[in-house]
């Protein structure tokens, strides 16, 4: 299989189907898709696309019914339960939409889980890292507090420094900003414009123009299928009102 | 309109929570019908008790005696006692089980009583009380050449009407033809020593004069009143002249003795169900809370629309109540087949207990019991529902108030503040984030160490009785040392010359070893009415004999005494004690250097040190078996040359005795252990199955991180076994010393003269069998569960999603 050189991650014709409901739910009808090495991919597509079930077929909590993913030319689908949570553990990052910590562990050993799991060695390493990551995403203050001690955007940074935290190839984030007001969402995503300038690949989902007009290129879903993709090209502060008025228009030619 | 909203709950709920709802279901039946068998039972066996013991009248107060004795003695004492309702002399012949044969002209089949080790004796029928009933319940009177055997005996050897019993006397053998079966009241019970067979009047003259039988009386009396039976005892104790060259007995020690075998099944059904009903208790607390926990929003939205709060536990407890009768209703017709099958040869050996409204009342009272436990403890739980706010249910779906929510939150950061993930332990990471779990929901997971130390006790504690009655140790229990055979020399004319033949030839016996020689003695003694009766066995007590509760063995001028008898007198260890041969002769004063427990003779005994002296009432002599040496075989052997002595190995009369209640403890054993690993597994499974409904976001969220399913796994599982290892092992401490406590405690209430109980166990059984088939229990629960993680969707985790 012929990789071009800067593809991180690679799907071809991934189909997913929920056998546990009746008639199956038929969620992924063949998605094929490149995400280059580097690049903010956004996904966006009505509720019930198939959006979310996409990004947990690609990083392999739930196995694809069919189709192929490779991650820098490794072939994910043919690993073993096992072997992908390592690969989850090592190359992947996860920001869900609600905060999903362990409540028996303050903040910083949440961070540091996957850290400490990845290297079980490197303590002193690992906990120099995560103590950086906080110290940049603004939660240095709050790494000894309980989870339910913290806002919901301290809550949210402290999601992206925990995926970060084992030096993810690729990032996934569904909806980081759903249950954010709109100064907590700007944070954020100020944040994952950061760690993309680092030179970390993301593939977020999202609902919000906004939030999508980050991306370094679009894609839609529509009844699990790649309806469409556009790119938008580095994003900048200085031209965001405009790119968010275009995809807005771009978005609603496909019934967004 | 209130009826179909609580049915349509109720139905949505069982479809939804199939697996719970049916092992709580079945953990109902199981605690209901162990509660109902026992009391039915109970009910049942003092029923079959009583009814033997009105149909047979048997004696408020009897002494058994061998040899001579005065007539008029007893017809002055009689007279001088107005309480003597009626009184009588029994007389009897004894016959070794040897010398009773029986045949089946029909096939052809034939055999002997020589397996038996009690006493066959040879009785008519009494004519004012001390009734033998047939199985009628009527008072048969066999005509010339029948007999009427023990029911005993039919179940052990399979008689049959119509067979043919012989037995042979010194003049030849005499045939008879077996009529029917018969319950004996005073010796029914298997710790009886002797079973009587009953004949015709002619027949028992014709026995008499063949010659070859022992010949024997009992004095019985019957009593205007039974209170006055303590004081009668004495007086007849304390009169020199009436016969007692043997044992006495009175209707209290047969009513305790007929109880005691079958009412340590129902007991030992009692204290089984009594663990499981709390077992099912503590669970249904955990699930009921858990219910209303998942169902906060449907509270919530109840609570909205004006619902009262009554109303809404109302549903919940209608299901419960539901499910609670239906427990108790399956466990109840359970519980009747069961108690048929168990009471079979209680009924046999006794009557047939009358069917009266206590025997329904009992059990349903029992359920009752059961059922009402139950709800007041779903009532308890369910006054949660009271305190479920609207906003907080709704909008947190959380069952705490503001109030509760922010104390729990706080508790929650204090103990995340305190845990330091790097720096914890240094084993990895599942075992690590497990045991933080562990100390987070502390008070989840205590249900499963407290669930299998409970079942722990219930296995332990039965399994113990067995082997301690089972323990060839037990004999030091039963007032005799622990040896290979017991020869028995009763009082006959020539007991004296018989005695030495036979010890002569024992220690010349190079198969017997330890051979030790002891006389019964009757001596006096002061009590409450004067000079009394005390049966002491004399001889040397140096090489170490039964066991000691206090002091130790009667040396030079000392002598040991048995629980009872020390309680009877008021002496303890180091205390003087008064003796004399009889009236007139000198008296002596020993001093008691220990005291014993023994079940034998009624359990008054006493040891002296001294002499074997001649003129004894009896002797008995126990010797040890040298290696490879078969003790039945020897023992068949000195029975055949010595006529007068019963020589029997130690191993198999201890067997028979007790055989009873052995049954009794085994069965008690079996149905715990099954009953026990039945329900830590149910529970196990029971309680991972909704934690893990309830962990599922957590799950989720390991697996995202990078854990895999076999790790989540194991970190279950070893939340599940070092939990299950705890509540057994604390479990295994508790039966060694709570429970033989409390067993002890049971057992010496019971009047046998065991004042205490040390187990006998068998450690490989309960120290590591029991307990690793318990753990296994568990852990094969957790793997049972835990498989199902391997799904290939985990994102539903994270969704909510039901699998
Ligand atoms: N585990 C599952 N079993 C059955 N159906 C599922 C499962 N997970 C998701 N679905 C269905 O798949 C469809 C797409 O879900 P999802 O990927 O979460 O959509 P999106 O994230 O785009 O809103 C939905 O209709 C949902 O009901
Ligand atoms: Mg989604």
């Amino acid at each position: 299989m012929s990789n071009t050189i800067n593809a991180t991650l690679e799907c071809q014709n991934l189909t997913k189907t929920f056998n546990a409901t009746d008639p199956p739910a038929k969620v992924l009808n063949g998605v094929d898709l490149t995400v280059k090495d580097g690049e903010f991919l956004v996904v966006m597509g009505a509720s019930g696309s198939g959006k979310s079930t996409l990004l947990y077929c690609i990083s392999g909590m739930d196995r694809p019914t069919s189709g192929s993913v490779h991650l820098q030319g490794q072939d994910l689908t043919s690993l073993s339960d096992t072997e992908m949570s390592q690969v989850r553990l090592t190359q992947m990052g996860f920001i869900f939409q609600q905060g999903y910590f362990l409540g028996n562990l303050n903040i910083r050993d949440n961070i540091l889980l996957p850290a400490l799991k990845a290297a079980p060695r490197a303590t002193d390493a690992a906990i120099e890292r995560v103590d950086n990551l906080m110290e940049r995403f603004g939660i240095a203050e709050v790494r000894l507090h309980g989870i339910t001690e913290v806002s919901g955007g301290q809550l949210q940074r402290a999601s992206i420094c925990r995926a970060l935290a084992s030096e993810p190839t690729v990032l996934f984030a569904d909806e980081p900003t759903g249950a954010l007001n709109s100064s907590m969402s700007t944070d954020v995503m100020d944040s994952l414009t950061d760690i993309h300038a680092s030179g970390t690949t993301i593939v977020m989902v999202t609902h919000d123009p906004v939030c999508a007009a980050r991306g370094d290129r679009v894609i839609y879903l529509r009844d699990g299928l790649l309806l469409d993709s556009r790119e938008l090209g580095a994003w900048s502060e200085a031209h965001a009102t405009k790119r968010e008025d275009e995809l807005l228009a771009w978005l609603r030619e496909h019934g967004f | 309109m209130k009826r179909s909203l609580y049915f349509r709950y109720g139905y949505n709920d069982l479809i939804r929570n199939k697996g719970v709802n049916v092992a709580l279901l079945i953990l109902l039946v199981m605690s209901s019908f162990l509660m109902a068998t026992g009391a039915m039972v109970m009910e049942r066996s003092v029923g079959a008790v009583n009814a033997l013991l009105d149909e047979a009248k048997p004696p408020h107060f009897l002494q058994m005696h061998k040899g001579d004795y005065d007539r008029e003695a007893l017809d002055t004492f009689a007279t001088a006692h107005p309480e003597i309702e009626s009184w009588l002399i029994e007389e009897m012949l004894g016959f070794d089980g040897g010398t009773i044969s029986w045949s089946r002209p029909s096939s052809g089949e034939f055999g002997d009583f020589s397996s038996s080790l009690i006493d066959n004796l040879v009785v008519t029928q009494n004519d004012d009380f001390d009734f033998l009933i047939d199985g009628a319940g009527a008072i048969p009177r066999p005509s010339t050449g029948e007999v009427y055997v023990p029911v005993g005996y039919q179940q052990s050897f399979a008689l049959q009407i119509g067979d043919e019993i012989t037995i042979r006397t010194d003049s030849g053998n005499q045939d008879f033809t077996v009529r029917g079966f018969v319950r004996d009241s005073q010796m029914a019970s298997s710790l009886s020593s002797a079973t009587r067979f009953l004949v015709s009047d002619t027949d028992f003259q014709n026995l008499t004069e063949a010659g070859g039988g022992d010949p024997e009386i009992i004095a019985e009396y019957r009593l205007s009143d039974t209170s006055l039976i303590p004081k009668f005892e004495r007086s007849y104790e304390s009169d020199d002249v009436l016969p007692k060259n043997g044992q006495a007995v009175t209707f209290q020690m047969i009513q305790i003795i007929n109880a005691f075998s079958d009412g340590l099944v129902a007991l030992a059904l009692v204290f089984v169900s009594g663990l499981l009903v709390v077992i099912a208790l503590l669970n249904l607390r955990f699930v009921i809370r858990g219910t209303v926990e998942d169902e906060v929003r449907e509270i919530g939205v109840m609570k909205a629309i004006g619902l009262p709060s009554k109303a809404i536990s109302g549903l919940f407890l209608a299901k419960y109540s539901v499910m609670t009768l239906l427990g108790c209703a399956i466990g109840g017709v359970l519980a009747v087949v069961a108690t048929q099958f168990l009471t079979q040869s209680v009924q046999a050996n006794y009557a047939q207990a009358p069917l009266g409204p206590q025997t329904v009342l009992v059990p349903v009272l029992a359920l009752l019991v059961v059922y009402l436990i139950v709800i007041a403890m779903c009532r308890g739980v369910l006054r949660g529902v009271r305190k479920v706010e609207v906003v907080s249910a709704l909008v947190h779906g959380s069952t705490l108030d503001e109030k509760q929510t922010a104390r729990r939150a706080k508790r929650l950061a204090r103990r995340a503040r305190g845990t330091n993930l790097a720096s914890a332990g240094r084993g990895n990471m599942n075992t690590r984030l497990a045991l933080l779990d562990l100390r987070a929901e502390a008070s989840q997971w205590l249900l499963i160490p407290v669930v299998f130390a409970l079942a722990t006790f219930l296995i332990v504690i039965p399994t113990n009785l067995l082997t301690t009655f089972e323990s060839p140790r037990f004999v030091t229990y039963m007032g005799a040392p622990e040896s290979a055979l017991r020869a028995d020399l009763q009082f006959s004319d020539d007991v004296d010359a018989a005695h030495q033949q036979l010890l002569s030839s024992m220690r010349a016996d190079d198969r017997l070893s330890q051979v030790r020689d002891y006389a019964n003695v009757l001596y006096e003694t002061p009590g409450e009415e004067g000079w009394e009766t005390l049966r002491v066995e004399v001889g040397d007590y140096s090489a170490g004999t039964v066991a000691f509760i206090g002091g130790r063995a009667p040396q030079e001028g000392e002598i040991a005494l048995s629980v009872l008898n020390a309680d009877q007198y008021q002496l303890s260890a180091g205390d003087e004690m008064s003796l004399r041969h009889g009236k007139g002769d000198a008296t002596e004063t020993v001093v008691i250097s220990g005291i014993y427990q023994d079940v034998t003779s009624g359990g008054h005994t006493a040891k002296m040190n001294g002499d074997v002296i001649s003129g004894a009432t009896g002797y008995v002599i126990y010797a040890d078996t040298a290696e490879g040496a078969d003790p039945a075989a020897i023992a068949r052997q000195y029975n055949d040359d010595n006529p007068v002595a019963t020589v029997i190995p130690m191993q198999e009369y201890v067997k028979q005795t007790l055989d009873y209640v052995t049954t009794a403890f085994r069965n008690a054993a079996i149905l715990a252990g099954i009953f026990g690993v039945g329900v830590a597994l149910l529970i196990t499974i029971l309680f991972l199955k909704l934690r893990l409904t309830r962990e599922r976001t957590k799950m989720g969220v390991l697996s995202a991180i990078g854990f895999s399913s076999r790790e989540i796994a194991s970190q279950v599982r070893f939340k599940v076994l070092l939990t299950v290892v705890v509540g057994t092992l604390v479990g295994s401490i508790f039966a060694a010393t709570v429970g033989e406590w409390l067993v002890g405690a049971a057992i010496s209430q019971a009047g046998l003269g065991i004042a205490r109980l040390d187990f006998i166990p068998n450690p490989w059984l309960v120290y590591l069998a029991h307990p690793l088939i318990l753990i296994a229990a568990g852990y094969a629960g957790a793997v049972a569960l835990t498989v199902r993680l391997r799904t290939p969707n985990k994102s539903a985790w994270l969704k909510g999603r039901q699998e």
